[in-house]
């Protein structure tokens, strides 16, 4: 497979959030504009340099992509995009952008996501006359919650390679821990295996602290050509290769991840041996094993024990999630997973630790990777990934 | 529809045959006109060959569980008295493994479920003309 004509042709060279939180207090609009504008000024821009603008969304959960233009006083627009794909295109709406660039199209991308995720839930009870095109074959069955099709994959892995519960519990324990070092994680209380194997079921097999949180907050990205981020700002970190697609995996143990993988490592030129570190999707523990799996971090089957011995820990064979994930740091849908591996591979590292001064690796205050250069990040079932890189 | 019955298909042009034969308790599946390969879910097109045509045949109403879930919670209420509650992935014989349907297990604990579990078809009568496939553990 070759390697992709965009490679290390555009990077990402602002990042911006607002405070995650159960209740924000304010508008969908507010977060997405605030996330926005800390992004551009990051990158040392303004709002009449964007002239691209890309978000993604689930259901009813966001506003129109065309409402934040004139929100920030965007006055020309060459390309926007509002996918419903939800947190399986988290990293598509990167790959957008950065086609756009790359195409010429535009020349500063804005991403954003943006929700009030816990205060605006939808009700619960599903419309009753919902069971029609696809879902006619899921809702009457009782298929309410992303639960219940998520767990499926992970269901068939328990029974094909004996992964457990308590691998689950092993993943949360650390993903809290990385959510110990990082100031935005809306979770920090350390938690113990015991603690989740105590949680009560919500939908098996997946306990309380298997599920990911709900979030009010938003995060955002501007998206540039290689050439002009190294103009400004910080270093530039490189797009090395994107994917943007989705079919089921080959079989009910496996997601899209497993298939995506050998394209996208071989359109940056690398193995997964490459991989510094791992910002992966994780609605649900189980979930983000199949993920860490499917994208050849651990070896097939052999996820579970992986993750008992510290694979995925900040100074394990390959981090992952080293901001706490959807499960501890904060649910913007992915966003902030691109966030959190563009903060760990600025030279300066990540701001939003307990560090004071340089970062020290001492895991008492500072959540910074030893040195990396090349991150993983991925949607739901991998659906849609990125490999990104720094000098 | 009163708020808390449970949720009835709605049937499009390509699936009515399937839901039709339910209503009579039978359990059918969509079959490649030209080259014989299953469909599911039923489609105007064949995934293999792109063929418009297709059969509808006669399943025995057997298979196997592939995988499973068990909400504990309920986020419909027309669920709740069921809780906690089964939704498998039941693979159809005599499918070649390419149809794989959603269908509650009753007759068991959720405890007893497991992957590979042979299970038989046993319709739920939701409404006049409506029933729903769901399984029963092979005795």
């Amino acid at each position: 497979m070759p390697e992709q004509a965009i490679k290390n042709k555009t990077a990402i060279a602002g990042i911006g959030w607002t405070a995650f939180s159960k209740a924000s207090g304010t508008t969908v609009a507010n977060l997405a504009a605030e996330a926005s504008l800390n992004a551009i000024h990051d990158a040392g821009l303004t709002p009449r340099d964007i002239d691209g603008i890309v978000t993604y969304y689930y259901g009813t959960d966001s506003f129109d992509v065309r409402e934040l233009a004139p929100i920030l006083g965007i006055d020309r627009c060459n390309f926007d995009l509002f996918c419903g794909l939800g947190g399986g295109w988290a990293c598509g709406a990167v790959a957008a952008a950065a086609m756009a660039v790359f195409a010429g199209v535009c020349r500063n991308v804005l991403v954003y996501r943006a929700m009030n995720g816990r205060s605006e839930r939808r009700p619960r009870n599903p419309d009753a006359h919902a069971a029609r095109g696809v879902k006619q074959w899921t809702i009457p069955s009782g298929v309410n919650h992303a639960a219940d099709v998520f767990g499926v994959p992970v269901v068939a892995h328990m029974a094909r390679y004996g992964t457990t519960t308590v691998d689950f519990a092993h993943l949360a324990v650390m993903q809290r821990r990385h959510a110990g070092l990082n100031k935005k994680a809306m979770m920090r209380a350390p938690i113990t295996v015991e603690e989740h194997q105590a949680s009560p079921w919500i939908t098996y097999p997946f306990r309380l602290l298997d599920c990911c949180l709900q979030t009010d907050g938003a995060a955002a990205i501007v998206v540039t050509s290689a050439e002009r981020a190294r103009d400004l700002r910080h270093k530039p970190v490189y797009i090395s290769s994107v994917m943007g697609g989705s079919v089921a995996g080959e079989h009910p143990w496996e997601v899209n991840a497993h298939k995506a993988a050998a394209p996208l490592y071989a359109g940056a030129g690398i193995t997964p041996g490459d991989v510094d570190l791992a910002e992966l999707y994780d609605p649900f523990t189980g979930m983000c094993l199949l993920h860490m799996e499917g994208f050849g971090l651990a070896p097939r089957g052999e996820v579970g024990a992986w993750v008992r011995a510290g694979g995925n820990a900040l100074d394990g064979e390959t981090p992952v999630n080293t901001h706490g994930g959807l499960l501890s740091e904060g649910y913007i849908q992915g966003l902030n997973h691109v966030v959190e591996a563009v903060q760990q591979l600025r030279p300066g590292g990540v701001l939003d630790d307990f560090c004071e001064g340089a970062h020290d690796y001492d895991r008492a205050h500072c959540r910074q990777v030893k040195d990396p250069h090349v991150a993983l990040v991925c949607g739901e079932c991998g659906d849609t990934s990125l490999i990104l890189t720094s000098d | 529809m009163a708020e808390n019955a449970k949720p009835l298909p709605v049937p499009d042009p390509d699936s009515q045959p399937f839901w039709d034969a339910c209503a009579e308790h039978r359990l059918v599946a969509q079959r490649c006109g030209d080259c014989g390969a299953w469909r599911f879910p039923p489609g105007g097109f064949c995934p293999a060959c792109s063929s418009r045509n297709a059969a509808w045949e006669p399943l025995a109403g057997t298979g196997t569980v592939q995988s499973f879930v068990v909400p504990h919670r309920a986020y419909s209420v027309a669920f709740e008295a069921d809780l906690p509650y089964v939704i498998a992935h039941v693979e159809l014989d005599g499918t070649a493994g390419k149809v794989v349907i959603v269908g509650n297990i009753v007759g068991c604990p959720w405890t007893d479920v497991r992957v590979g579990l042979p299970v038989r078809v046993d319709f739920d009568d939701r409404a006049p003309g409506v029933a729903v496939p769901r399984f029963r553990p092979q005795a």
